[in-house]
């Protein structure tokens, strides 16, 4: 099967994010084979499969909460490996957002916000503060920073934990099927969010289900077919790629 | 029974209430200490005249169960952590600590402190009080350390995942993130354990400590009249695990965040 490459913007020679040819067992299942990609800095690729492609084990994987076991992953200059310095270092310049938000539920919003730059960052209570009030006023949460995060709306705790995330001011932010936790009429609330991030120029890798956002506000969209990286294309092209028996299949499984 | 979290304005916040009724409870704690002589001098024989007996018997066994209840949490929570390492040799350590201590009798071990440590560790001859002590707060340690593991383990994995997606390093993460959460969970289980541990300072009487019981049945013995002595004792222990809960369970509502209760 083709595959497609991206050629990288003009005038961006180094990647942000480099994987060469990553593979992962869990067990006897052989979950990413052979995975080689770019992410380059203000790109916002789009990751998409049906479940148990490996998509979410691949986004894991670039910030190492899954350990790949062959080949190389590279971030911001620095090879993921066990080395606990390094792995430090690299998961302050990436965000994560996860399916279930996995706010800290002991913690204020404000507080939830303002916890890792305080304790990574060193930053001063009081401009760790300002910043995370400006950041919850940036999703639309002015209002309800001193609440805990279970008086808060599904979609309400995905934004704080995009604040959340970027209160760490990472290079790139990773998003694991962000709204497929929320009921349907919050999922907008959090895609806008998103989308605002994507119009600052921040680089987002996002795996989601959500084909509208992946058509609109994707530049590239890596489509995950039982562990392997089977196209790499522009939205319009993925989209439109009916000669693609794979794509055509899971096309047709979600788009309705 | 009610608490006493129900005397204050519901419109209170969590905190204060919470704040309140500790600060309430340690007031009332002391009030009793402090009066228990001078109110028991009025009953009749032979409480009245032990009463002043009775105070000091209850002064001990309340000083047992706050040293031995303060190590107890310290020892449970090394064990816990020993138990949840990756290094075996300290895994070993906590089963064996936890198997033995749980597999024997508080009694004999407060016996093991007092008259078979010194012989194995000559120059190591605690007073009665120590020793008690020590062996209390061992033995709470063990059944400490199940209640926290326990706790620690039922945090979710995402908050771990979070915690270290935004940088924290391991000990950041247990101290601002997981550690919060599962003692909040291990709270319910720790407090029995120090009810129970109040309760067990009973059997410091064995080695002559003179606390709570020992009071009541040295005054059994000389006076042969169990009835009113040993009511008597019994209610100064309910007096004083009553205040204990109500202590306990302010602290478990200043961390019930989700206000379920």
């Amino acid at each position: 099967m083709s595959q497609v490459h991206p050629t990288p913007p003009p005038g961006q020679r180094l990647p942000l994010i480099t994987a060469d040819g990553v593979q992962k067992h869990f067990g006897p299942a052989h979950v990413l084979k052979d995975v080689t990609t770019r992410f380059y800095q203000s790109e916002v690729a789009v990751i998409v499969g049906a479940s148990g492609s490996g998509k979410s084990t691949f986004l894991r994987a670039l910030n190492r909460l899954e350990k790949h076991d062959g080949g190389r992953i590279v971030v911001d200059g620095i090879e993921l490996c066990d080395d606990v310095k390094n792995l430090d270092a690299i998961r302050r310049e990436v965000g994560m957002v996860f399916q279930q938000f996995n706010l800290f539920p002991h913690l204020s919003v404000l507080e939830n916000v303002t916890l890792a730059p305080r304790k990574v960052r060193r930053t001063p209570a009081a401009q760790a503060r300002a910043a995370g009030l400006e950041l919850l006023a940036r999703v639309g949460l002015q209002d309800h920073v001193h609440k805990h995060p279970h008086q808060l709306s599904g979609g309400q705790q995905q934004r704080v934990a995009i604040a959340r995330s970027l209160a760490m001011q990472p290079k790139v932010m990773l998003f694991d099927e962000p709204t497929s936790a929320l009921d349907p009429e919050m999922i907008n609330e959090v895609l806008d969010v998103m989308k605002d991030l994507a119009r600052s120029g921040m680089t987002m890798i996002v795996v989601t289900h959500e084909m509208r956002f992946a058509r609109e506000v994707g530049d590239r969209i890596l489509f995950f077919d039982q562990g392997r990286l089977l196209v790499e294309a522009r939205p319009e092209a993925f989209f439109d790629d009916q000669r693609n028996d794979r794509i055509r299949a899971f096309l047709g499984q979600i788009v309705h | 029974m009610t608490g006493l979290l129900a005397l204050w304005p519901r419109r209170w916040p969590r905190e204060r209430r919470s704040s309140a009724t500790i600060a309430l409870a340690a007031v009332v704690l002391l009030a009793i200490m402090w009066a228990m002589g001078r109110v028991l001098a009025f009953a009749p024989e032979p409480i009245g005249g032990a009463a002043e007996q009775f105070a000091e018997g209850s002064l001990v066994t309340l000083a047992l169960t706050l040293v031995a209840g303060l190590l107890g949490v310290l020892f449970g929570l090394l064990a816990a952590l020993c138990k949840m390492s990756r290094f075996p040799p300290l895994r070993w350590w906590a089963d064996l600590y936890i198997w033995v201590v749980r597999g024997t009798p508080l009694l004999v071990q407060i016996f093991f402190v007092f008259f078979a440590l010194p012989e194995l560790v000559p120059g190591l001859q605690l007073s009665d009080f120590n020793s008690a002590a020590a062996a209390l707060a061992v033995n709470v340690g063990a059944y400490n350390a199940e209640a926290i593991r326990a706790g620690i383990q039922a945090v979710p994995k995402g908050q771990d995942e979070a915690a270290r997606s935004l940088g924290l390093s391991p000990l950041q993460t247990f101290v601002s993130v997981v550690a919060p959460q599962g003692f909040k969970i291990a709270l319910p289980p720790l407090v029995n354990n120090v009810v129970a541990l109040l309760k067990d300072t009973s059997l410091a009487y064995g080695i002559g400590v003179v606390e709570l019981s020992n009071v009541g049945n040295r005054l059994q013995a000389a006076t042969f009249l169990p009835v009113p002595i040993l009511v008597t004792t019994a209610l100064i222990y309910l007096v004083l695990t009553t205040v204990l809960t109500q202590i306990s369970g302010a602290i478990e509502h200043r961390l019930d965040v989700e206000a379920r209760h």
